[in-house]
């Protein structure tokens, strides 16, 4: 393995280089636009098919809260077996729990689309014969209650865990239960007849992935602006090895999950896989193992591509993508009601929305606590 | 160290207490255009690839091919079995069932990748039983870290002795020449290992012989399947030690309902029950094409045999017998009975000799041969028009 890097780090030290906080201010002027066009276009979605924006807003909502998670879970993982092969990039995971509050402000305004995009806040669902005895778990008072204290026990066991490197396996204890009830809650009664009990860790084995990816990406984008100056060519195969892992994670969950619905065949389970598997949604359905394990597999099966910044670039684009898609494919079948699927104003919105609110949130953190002044010799 | 061993020439080692200046000794030693030959640590070493100018190793390679050859033979094995040479669809799944076949060849891709990548580095690094590694250095399955080397074509050793006492070298010596050559044992040898496997043969024979010799002799066991024609479970029409009947078949439990949706029939057999069936019951059918064919198939197999293809009593068992005559049922006195009657008489039997047919056949049907009488007996009317006596209804 060679130590050289093709594109070298960019040394802050001399002159002509831009600063740090300039670099900020041009990436936040973009940010700011993308979320401005993201929040309009999502609104505009809202008023053209109230069922599309809302599904959107879910996803914008959830995938943020995943980024979060994903970036304390890593943090955690570390803390606790004691890791010192992530020091270099440490740094990107303490900022994306910043996303949290973002994520949980944007899931509390969900409750003014409630009646659209969950049945059992419809004023019928009382005869809706699937919700019958469940309406006293599900309404939006509780509902909304519980979306609060989740993200509220997120936030603080987050900031303990970043700030002062403490609580990381009671946080483990707490994630592993919230977040199987955030998925059962709030994307599983999106169709109340639907149940999956491996549901929650599938949509773990999803959000850590996304989480090793955007790592990934901070980990070589930063060293190359030179803000992370201690990451090597080792960190980078580590990282190209745990997303190489946690694709085949991904893919065997989801087996495990479509094999027993597919060949059990209970009307109670298929649900919304029977549609996915039908029409314009089947493409989707393929597209989806492709993006999270099928290419992942193949460009990250050799060592020299683990190592390569190029190849672990376009495989964690790819995954994120994937990531989007396989949300997508989750809110969108019960939302739609079996409509085709639209790729449209809407999701364009939710994707800059994503986008955009990920850098305002992380960026101020990761600043504040890769402080030049710290880290690089003075002068030059 | 005895006196028929004695010191190579050229080649050489040296120990250290620490990872670091090993790292630092090769580099040094690779510079000054020494070969270094191979190293020894407790625990792997990092950089050590790129200090000694290792090449990337070539068993991923071995693995991916072994790994492909696992999902082939799983995947060939499945699609062979399932949907070519015994195609039986199971579950309500195509023949192809893809994801079912996925967990078996996953573990099987799993599975070769693994053996043959274990196998295929023991066989390059040339490891086997009872094969002696030589003592390089009395540490070396110890705490020091060890490097062998060969000298440069025009250095002497103890230059290279004192510069490696100075990169920390706890000591260096010369190897001794001839530890990779020593004779193998008779059983390392590819005649030492057939020996062997031909003295477990006589073990293997008596193993197969099991089965062979494992047969009981009281009997004639002269069919090979020795058993599949003869099973040791309770046959259906065997006499029973057990149960009360003495047979091992059972009658069904009194007021048993027929699984076929049929409703109990609120009639019982008897003259009075007859009568009452008649004015109670109506035939359910309205007589079509269809039913007619069916009736007059139901009519010829079980009716025909006594009363006659034309209901006329010209049936064979009565022709050859002789013996007794049923009722003639175009006579005028079976027309006019209501259907329900006839329906009685098909269900439970007739007055004198016929038995009842409920048991054999389903309500439908005898209601559907309760039309064809009728249609026989309009054909049989003396002074009807010949054309219609083809009977074919509506």
């Amino acid at each position: 393995m060679s130590e050289t890097f093709t594109v070298p780090a960019r040394d802050l030290t001399k002159s002509g280089i831009p600063t740090l906080a300039d670099i900020g201010e041009r990436l936040r002027g973009g940010a700011w636009a993308f979320v401005v066009l993201g929040a309009g276009l999502l609104g505009l979605g809202l008023v053209l098919q109230a069922e599309r924006g809302w599904g959107n807003l879910l996803l914008t909502a959830f995938n943020l809260a995943c980024v979060g998670l994903g970036g304390l879970f890593l943090l955690a993982i570390q803390s606790i077996t004691g890791a010192r092969w992530s020091d270099p990039i440490l740094k990107a995971h303490r900022a994306m729990p910043a996303l949290l509050p973002v994520a949980g402000a944007l899931m509390l305004l969900l409750a003014f689309g409630a009646t659209t995009l969950y049945p059992w806040a419809r004023p019928d669902a009382a005869s809706h014969e699937a919700l019958h005895g469940r309406l006293g778990w599900l309404n939006p008072p509780f509902f909304f209650g519980r979306v609060a204290l989740i993200f509220m026990a997120w936030i603080w066991v987050g900031r303990r865990l970043t700030q002062q490197g403490k609580g990381a396996a009671p946080f483990i204890l707490v994630f592993g239960l919230t977040f199987s009830l955030a998925n059962f809650d709030w994307l599983m009664s999106l169709e109340p007849v639907w149940s999956s009990t491996i549901l929650a860790i599938y949509g773990f084995s999803g959000m850590f992935l996304q989480g090793i990816a955007i790592v990934t990406i901070s980990a070589i984008v930063l060293r190359r602006v030179g803000l992370l100056p201690a990451v090597s060519k080792a960190q980078n195969h580590d990282l190209g090895k745990l997303l190489f892992a946690f694709s085949c994670f991904w893919a065997y969950i989801f087996l495990s999950q479509f094999l027993l619905i597919w060949y059990a065949n209970l009307p109670e389970e298929t649900g919304p896989m029977r549609l996915l598997l039908q029409g314009r949604w089947m493409p989707l359905f393929y597209l989806n193992l492709v993006l999270n394990f099928g290419l992942p597999f193949v460009l990250l099966l050799g060592r020299k591509a683990k190592t390569s910044e190029t190849v672990l670039l376009a495989t964690c684009a790819i995954l994120l993508a994937g990531r989007w898609l396989d949300l997508y494919l989750q809110i969108m079948p019960p939302v739609l009601h079996g409509l085709v699927p639209v790729f449209g104003v809407a999701e364009l919105g939710g994707i800059l929305l994503q986008l955009g609110l990920g850098h305002l949130a992380c960026w101020p953190v990761f600043m504040k606590d890769a402080n030049p002044a710290q880290e690089l010799p003075q002068g030059g | 160290m005895s006196s028929t061993e004695h010191l190579h020439r050229s080649r050489f080692r040296a120990s250290f207490a620490d990872p670091e200046q090993l790292l630092h000794a090769v580099k040094h030693l690779r510079t000054a255009g020494h070969r270094v030959l191979d190293t020894y640590t407790p625990f792997p070493v990092h950089g050590m690839d790129e200090a000694m100018g290792l090449r990337p190793s070539r068993l991923p390679r071995a693995c991916l091919a072994f790994a492909v050859l696992g999902l082939a033979l799983a995947a060939g094995l499945q699609i062979w079995t399932s949907a070519v040479d015994y195609p039986l669809i199971t579950g309500g799944k195509p023949l192809l069932a893809i994801p079912a076949f996925i967990p078996v060849a996953f573990e099987l891709t799993v599975l070769l990748a693994g053996l043959g990548v274990v196998a295929s580095f023991f066989l390059v690094a040339r490891m086997r039983p009872r094969l002696r590694i030589p003592d390089l250095h009395a540490g070396a399955n110890d705490d020091r870290f060890i490097l062998a080397a060969e000298l440069a074509a025009d250095i002497q050793f103890p230059a290279v002795a004192q510069e490696l006492a100075g990169l920390g070298a706890l000591d260096s010596g010369l190897l001794v020449e001839d530890r990779f050559q020593r004779r193998s044992a008779f059983w390392d040898r590819p005649a030492g290992v057939g020996a062997l496997l031909l003295a477990c043969l006589p073990a293997f024979l008596l193993l197969a012989l099991v089965p062979v010799l494992n047969r009981d002799f009281q009997r004639r066991n002269l069919a090979w399947d020795g058993g599949m024609g003869a099973p040791l479970s309770a046959q259906a029409y065997d006499a029973s030690g057990v149960l009360p009947s003495g047979k091992v078949l059972q009658a069904p439990p009194p007021d048993t309902l027929s699984r076929h949706g049929e409703p109990p029939l609120a009639f019982g057999p008897g003259k009075a029950e007859a009568e009452r069936a008649g004015r109670e019951l109506q035939n359910p059918y309205q007589p079509t094409q269809a039913r007619f064919n069916r009736g007059k198939l139901v009519f010829e197999r079980v009716c025909a045999t006594c009363h006659g293809r034309e209901g006329d009593n010209n049936g064979s068992v009565i022709v050859a017998r002789g013996a007794f005559a049923p009722t003639v049922l175009v006579s005028p006195l079976v027309r006019d009975m209501p259907d329900g009657r006839l329906f009685h008489v098909a269900t439970f039997g007739g007055p004198t000799k016929m038995k009842g047919y409920g048991d054999l056949l389903s309500r439908e049907d005898r209601w559907q041969v309760v039309l064809y009488i009728r249609e026989l007996q309009k054909a049989a009317k003396p002074a009807a028009a010949p054309a219609q006596a083809t009977g074919a209804q509506p």
